[in-house]
């Protein structure tokens, strides 16, 4: 049986560019607006909250001893998931020249660029002095002062960098076609701006094959760090003494579950943006469709990570690590452990059926449950690890704030406030890409 | 300087002249707070940045201590034992190493006030002079209400007082002080005279509701831990209701009602005397008759067998035997002490009165109430409080006010404000022990100077000098100071008058060593009245009473609820409930059962027609049907202490004795409590580690194989400096915590904090109730040879020494706080707010300038006291000399009364460290994550044969 379409019949390469690039040069729709709205005052209410921190200093969430790190760090390793599914789908799905990512790349890329960056903020937010952050990096300085190599939150700073810097290259890359197209159409101060922005692209012979290159080699680059990135994460707690934490089975499985979450927000994003910038034609059922065979996959990859770590910690007959994890599904916390197990586990079971992949209303739910479930995940391991350690009497039981929750919340405003403008402002499909897809659809339909 | 004269002054060695030189200026044009001396002339002999230790005494209700105070340019800032004194023997009490904070308590009277108004001091003496000798109306008094007079210049100062004073009736008045013993030791002996109990001797010891193991008597626990090691070690039996430190030790402990803890001790006198041990004379053994062990141990549900195995080694031991009745004790029980203790011989040997003073005299709560009974009625026309506080303590409210409203003038001294200054007109504010002159004789021939060790920090008098200045005005001729009557009375009554030496340099002396030897004229000898014993006897019954009995003691932090506004003391946890901040009914499992209790619940506690609401703590260990808590909370004036804990002073009609016929019932509300330690089992793990006396002359206990490894040791070719604990020795009474907090700068956080699980005690005792015994570990850094902490440190904040110590950058500290996330012990303190930056003036001034003040966002822990390593080696080094083993003690080894922290150098074999390594007891926490931390050494428990755990 012949595969469905990846695209809608009836589309021509000028048709795309009256559907996407037209975007940016209407004024936003009121549905827009309310969205926008609501996302920047959740972004407002983590902002304050993250003044308030600043201000008075960590006291002011949760944490305590022996859960020193809390929040803060989920909502670090969550957000950098979450834009694995981004390098994923731009990089090794090129790689590996599936052509249904392209129309669904940009704005997975995009969303890689704004996770990484609400990521970014929690590691420099969560220091007790956040404002010499800078003796985080190797620079040269008069005191003769030189990080700490051995440190994993070392290996973190680098690994966490070099991935947002190749992300936006990446991204950026990809986007100059589209700008020069944008440029073309507008006029006023918006070509002004497109000009600069589009570098001078003139889709000369030679600007492809450099970009071809330019492009192909940078996607190189990002594959190695959708390996890479969420392996160093998982160091963080990898190379610990905690029990619980003190695995080497944490970075395939910090992978494997980055991309799952991470496709779970694409899901969740391409139908919004479908709906409101009504691209059904562009970004259709067998995309999602696709999209969701991966959330399955990853989630049975997670079952079984479960499984196997699990099965290492009985078999190291370590009392420690078979307290911790008695802990995930037992205790103060049980409940947190058995969340993301349904969530992660069986709720995306129901993705077995096609129905339920081509269902808007169960593709939110299990997004959702999916988002919630990794969330709890890295509670689990973060803080059901930390609260009871090695000796009884430094135990102890953590209890999120109201700040905590502010900017929990405010990571989701800020991170949508960035995808709804980006919506606005730049063209949410590759447009060059999908109309060398028409191209060599119409070839072969008239060849 | 040859650099100079050579011409050869590099560039590096002239910034570091200027630096140094630059340093020295800032350093000494900083103008120093307040009213404290102000070294614009460096008085001789005091050199900034080098410690001056003054002698003095601190002095507790009855109880003195001799102590060394460190002062850095003029502010006391630490507290440790005087080892030249002969009974403190170089460890302080708690309390004293607590009391510096109140020297610098923001709460403080400043100044003298009159109604409720600033006033000079002039005028205000004046007013006092006015009341207390102003024309009264015939058979009016006035009431001099104090409490324990212990100095004897204090004592004689107040009877030429009263006697210049017309009516002037003086009454000291200690709320939680029980009368029991000493009214017992009156009947028995025919004399107060209390005996010192050399637990040191003691071979086989039986304590009855007694708590031997306060912090605040050092001499004590050093006794007791001294005899807890080693092939001679002592057997302890404990007999109690609530477990207290001396109960946790014990090798048998029974959970035993205070009621029937008299007729225990008959019936163990009468099983002794059945083995043949004979009574004194004149004691017949059929006043014993109805005191039967057995039958006992069957209605008490103890062990009958391990009874008789106490009378064997009570019996077995004669001469180094020693039963102790506790404060909460009736009479008779104290008398059944007294005489198990002349069968046992102990006289002379366990015990020793031979050169105990006659104690103070000191006014019940009965006779207090005839007194306020009398003020309520008009007997009084003035009345003086110092340093009592029965508007806080004084069990009947309604009488205390009706009193005070019949008193015309009434003043007040001391350095508080509290409850009793509240009705006051005059309030004057009185001068901190640091602060004052003062004399003791804790024990014949043992003379016990106190002495000042900086100015009154604000505009204060000693209270003895205020009633210098009353007296001076009523007879001429008078000495012009307190201080001036203290050498006078030194002069005429301690100098031998020698022509060798003059007085001027003999009370030199005696003030530098802050403590006077002379030979003393010993007591003749006690003995025991036969009419007296049965008259205990036949007062001891064994009858099963219904209802709950209640045991309320002092707090064994805030004591009475005199340091109750001590943010140190509210912070530090109860030993055993590790509950801070407040205080709590301790109930059994099984009363907790029964009546649906949980931690934190609260109950109404009631005893006769009061009732007390307050949360319960559970407490394995407590016997059924009893309930035990502290006195010294749920005070109304202080910024720490009000409104922190319950009172429980409503419940004392009788003074501090164990209530019998009480109720408890839950009601249904319940509290969050500030535990320190919030989990209390050992969860099978074995971080600590109990050795009978049998297993402990096994071979080593280490059992692990040497761990294979890729990386090479570390090598520390110099010193390497390490600590042990021995765990047969603490006694768990948190001395440590304390004094490493007061050298550490450790801040308080207070109990919302506390309760969010962010204390920041550099040194802990965890306290873990594992197989019916109580165990206490210790824990600090153990400044592992491969620290896990270092290597996550992603700036290298903390880093390894040379010297083996883990230590701190806090500088450079970024706040990750990975490192303890890393630390498997869990001793590492994070700053979640700026903590230390938000100290109260002159509050700052407790400061230790040696060590820095720590700011929002960084970590810290213990150093080892490297402040102190730093010092002791500038000092061997000044003195052209190597570093001997002894010459660093940390403050937390410093402060242990039991001697259980071992510190020094590893690299050298002879040094007490490194035998404390090579100790077969040996074992490491967490030995097997291969982090190479310190070393703990196993307690040792002696159990009595088949009946050891």
């Amino acid at each position: 049986m012949a595969p469905e379409p990846l695209l809608a019949q009836g589309l021509t390469p000028g048709s795309l560019d009256d559907q996407v690039l037209a975007v940016p040069e209407r004024r936003p729709p009121v549905s827009w607006i309310a969205a926008f709205a609501f996302t920047a005052s959740l972004a407002g209410i983590g902002l304050l909250c993250m003044a308030y921190t600043l201000y008075t200093g960590i006291g002011a969430w949760g944490n305590n001893r022996p859960v020193v790190w809390a929040f803060d760090i989920i909502n670090f390793v969550f957000w950098i998931g979450i834009g694995h599914a981004g390098t994923l789908i731009s990089a090794i799905l090129l790689m590996f020249r599936q052509r249904w990512r392209n129309s669904i790349s940009r704005f997975a890329e995009a969303m890689t660029i704004f996770a990484v960056m609400v990521a970014g903020m929690f590691p420099l937010l969560h220091l007790g002095r956040p404002w010499i952050n800078f003796w985080l990096f190797p620079y040269p300085n008069q005191r003769g002062l030189w990080p700490n190599f051995r440190s994993p939150l070392m290996w973190d700073v680098f690994a966490v960098s070099t991935y947002f810097s190749v992300s936006l290259l990446f991204w950026y890359l990809g986007l100059i076609p589209d700008l020069a197209s944008l440029r073309d159409r507008a006029n006023g101060w918006r070509k002004a701006v497109y000009t600069v922005l589009s570098l001078g692209w003139r889709g000369a012979a030679s600007h492809w094959q450099h970009y071809e290159k330019a492009y192909t080699v940078l996607a190189g680059l990002a594959t190695g760090l959708v390996l890479s990135v969420h392996s160093v994460v998982s160091f963080d707690f990898a190379v610990s003494l905690v029990p619980g934490w003190h695995m080497t089975i944490f970075p395939p499985y910090f992978v494997v579950g980055a991309i799952f979450s991470g496709f779970a927000m694409v899901v969740l994003g391409l139908l919004v943006v479908r709906s409101t910038l009504g691209m059904s034609n562009i970004i259709t059922d067998r995309h999602l469709d696709l999209a969701n065979k991966v959330v399955l996959g990853t989630s049975c990859l997670m079952a079984y990570s479960y499984l196997l770590e699990g099965f290492t910690a009985w078999y190291s007959m370590n009392p420690y690590i078979h307290h911790a994890f008695k802990n995930y599904v037992h205790g103060v916390y049980g409940w947190a452990g058995w969340l993301a197990i349904v969530c992660n586990v069986f709720i995306p079971q129901v993705y077995w059926s096609a129905k339920a992949r081509a269902s808007v209303p169960v593709m939110v739910g299990v997004s959702l449950a999916v988002l919630l479930g990794m969330w709890m995940e890295r509670f689990v391991i973060i803080v059901i690890s930390l609260h009871q350690d090695f000796l009884p009497s430094s135990w102890g039981i953590y209890k999120p704030t109201l700040v905590d929750f502010g900017i929990l919340l405010g990571s989701f405003g800020i991170f949508f406030s960035l995808v709804l403008l980006f919506s606005r402002l730049l063209p949410v499909v590759t447009t060059t890409e999908l109309k060398s897809d028409l191209a060599k659809a119409s070839a072969a339909t008239h060849g | 300087m040859s650099e100079l004269k050579d011409n050869h002054l590099s560039r590096r060695r002239f910034l570091g002249l200027m630096g140094a030189t630059a340093a020295l200026a800032s350093g000494c044009s900083k103008p120093d707070r307040g009213a404290v001396v102000s070294d614009s002339k460096r008085p001789a002999g005091s050199v900034p940045g080098i410690s001056d230790f003054y002698a003095t005494t601190f002095q507790q209700c009855l109880d003195t201590h001799g102590v060394l105070v460190r002062t850095r340019e003029g502010r006391p800032i630490h507290i440790e034992g005087n080892d030249l004194h002969p009974l403190s023997r170089g460890k302080a009490p708690l309390s004293a190493m607590a009391d510096i904070l109140r020297l610098y308590d923001p709460d403080r009277l400043a100044k003298p006030y009159m109604d409720g108004k600033p006033a000079g001091w002039e005028g205000c003496l004046e007013g006092l002079f006015n009341a207390v000798t102003a024309e009264k109306p015939k058979g009016k008094g006035v009431l001099l209400l104090t409490g324990a007079l212990v100095s004897p210049t204090a004592r004689a100062l107040v009877s030429d007082l009263a006697a210049a004073v017309p009516g002037l009736k003086h009454a000291a008045w200690e709320p939680s002080l029980s009368e029991t013993e000493t009214s017992a030791l009156k009947a028995c002996y025919g004399s107060g005279r209390r005996p010192r109990l050399l637990l040191e001797e003691a071979k086989v010891l039986v304590t009855l509701e007694a708590d031997l193991l306060s912090p605040d008597k050092p001499e004590q626990v050093a006794g007791f831990a001294s005899r807890r090691t080693g092939r001679d070690m002592s057997r302890v039996y404990s007999v109690e209701a609530g477990v207290s430190l001396t109960g946790a030790k014990a090798d048998h402990r029974f959970p035993w009602k205070p009621s029937s803890a008299a007729s225990l001790a008959f019936a163990l006198c009468r099983a002794l005397s059945a083995k043949g041990v004979p009574l004194p004379p004149g004691v017949s053994a059929s006043w014993l008759k109805p005191f039967d062990l057995d039958d006992l141990a069957r209605t008490r549900s103890a062990d009958p067998r391990l009874l008789q195995k106490l009378v064997e080694d009570l019996r077995s031991s004669r001469g180094s035997a020693l039963v102790v009745a506790g404060p909460s004790l009736h009479s008779e029980a104290h008398a059944a002490a007294f005489l198990l203790n002349a069968m046992l011989g102990a006289e002379g040997r366990t015990l020793d009165a031979s050169l105990s003073p006659e104690p103070e005299p000191l006014e019940s709560n009965a006779y207090l109430s005839k007194i306020l009974a009398s003020a309520a009625s008009g007997a009084f026309e003035a009345a003086v409080f110092w340093g009592a506080d029965p508007a806080y303590a004084f069990p009947d409210q309604d009488l205390w006010h009706a009193a005070v409203s019949g008193i015309r003038a009434k003043a007040f001294i001391g350095t508080h404000a509290d409850e009793t200054a509240q009705p006051c007109r005059l309030i004057l504010p009185a001068n901190h022990w640091l602060e004052s002159w003062n004399d003791f004789e804790p024990l014949k021939g043992v003379l016990s100077l106190q002495q000042p060790a900086i100015g009154p920090i604000f505009d204060t008098l000693q209270g003895e000098d205020i009633l210098q200045g009353v007296l001076s005005r009523l007879k001429p001729g008078q000495p012009a100071s307190y201080k001036e009557r203290l050498m006078a009375r030194w002069q005429r009554e301690v100098y031998p008058g020698s022509a060798l030496t003059s007085f001027a340099r003999f009370w030199n002396a005696s003030l530098h060593d802050g403590v006077l030897s002379r030979p003393a004229s010993a007591n003749p000898p006690r003995r025991l009245d036969p009419k007296a014993v049965a008259a205990a006897a036949k007062q001891a019954d064994s009858a099963i009473r219904e209802g709950f009995e209640v045991i309320l003691s002092p707090s064994p932090t805030v004591a009475d609820g005199r340091y109750a506004n001590n943010g140190w003391l509210q912070e530090l946890p109860h030993p055993m409930t590790k509950l801070s901040w407040g205080n709590a009914a301790a109930v059994s499992p099984g009363d907790a059962r029964e009546l649906g209790l949980r931690d934190g619940s609260l109950v109404a506690l009631s005893v006769r027609d009061r009732k007390v609401v307050l949360p319960a703590v559970i407490v394995p260990g407590q016997a059924q049907g009893t309930v035990s808590s502290c006195l010294g909370y749920g005070r109304k004036t202080g910024t720490v202490a009000r409104g922190v804990g319950v009172n429980l002073y409503p419940l004392l009609f009788d003074g501090p004795v164990f209530m019998d016929r009480a109720g408890v019932q839950a009601t249904g509300g319940s509290a969050v409590l500030p535990f320190i330690q919030r989990h209390h089992k050992l969860e099978g793990r074995n971080a600590v580690r109990t050795l009978t006396l049998q297993q402990a002359s096994g071979g080593p206990l280490s059992t692990l194989p040497h761990l294979s490894r890729l990386m090479p040791d570390q090598r520390f070719p110099g010193h390497k400096w390490a600590m042990a604990v021995d765990l047969g020795r603490c006694v768990g009474c948190q001395s440590c915590t304390l004094a490493c907090q007061s050298e550490n700068n450790v801040p308080v956080v207070g109990p919302e904090r506390v309760l969010k699980g962010r204390e920041m005690h550099w040194m802990r005792v965890d306290r873990y109730y594992e197989a019916g015994r109580v165990l206490f570990e210790p824990m600090l850094c153990q400044h592992c040879d491969d620290a896990p902490c270092e290597t996550v440190c992603p700036v290298s904040a903390t880093n390894h020494s040379p010297e083996g110590l883990n230590q701190m950058a806090y500088n450079r500290c970024v706040g990750t706080r990975y490192c303890s996330n890393n630390c498997p012990y869990k001793v590492r303190r994070f700053n979640f707010f700026e903590y230390a930056g938000h100290t109260k003036e002159p509050l700052d001034l407790a400061f230790n300038p040696e060590v820095t003040v720590r700011p929002r966002g960084v970590m810290e822990k213990c150093t080892f006291c490297v402040q102190r390593i730093d010092e002791a080696k500038a000092q061997a080094r000044s003195q052209g000399r190597k570093l001997k083993d002894g010459d660093i003690v940390p403050a937390c080894a410093a402060a242990c009364p039991a001697g259980a922290i071992v510190f020094g150098d590893v690299n050298d074999p002879k040094s007490r460290i490194s035998q404390a390594f090579r100790d077969p007891r040996g074992f490491r926490v967490l030995e097997e994550l291969g982090i190479k931390p310190s070393t703990y050494l196993a307690e040792v428990t002696n159990p009595a044969e088949g009946h050891g755990a």
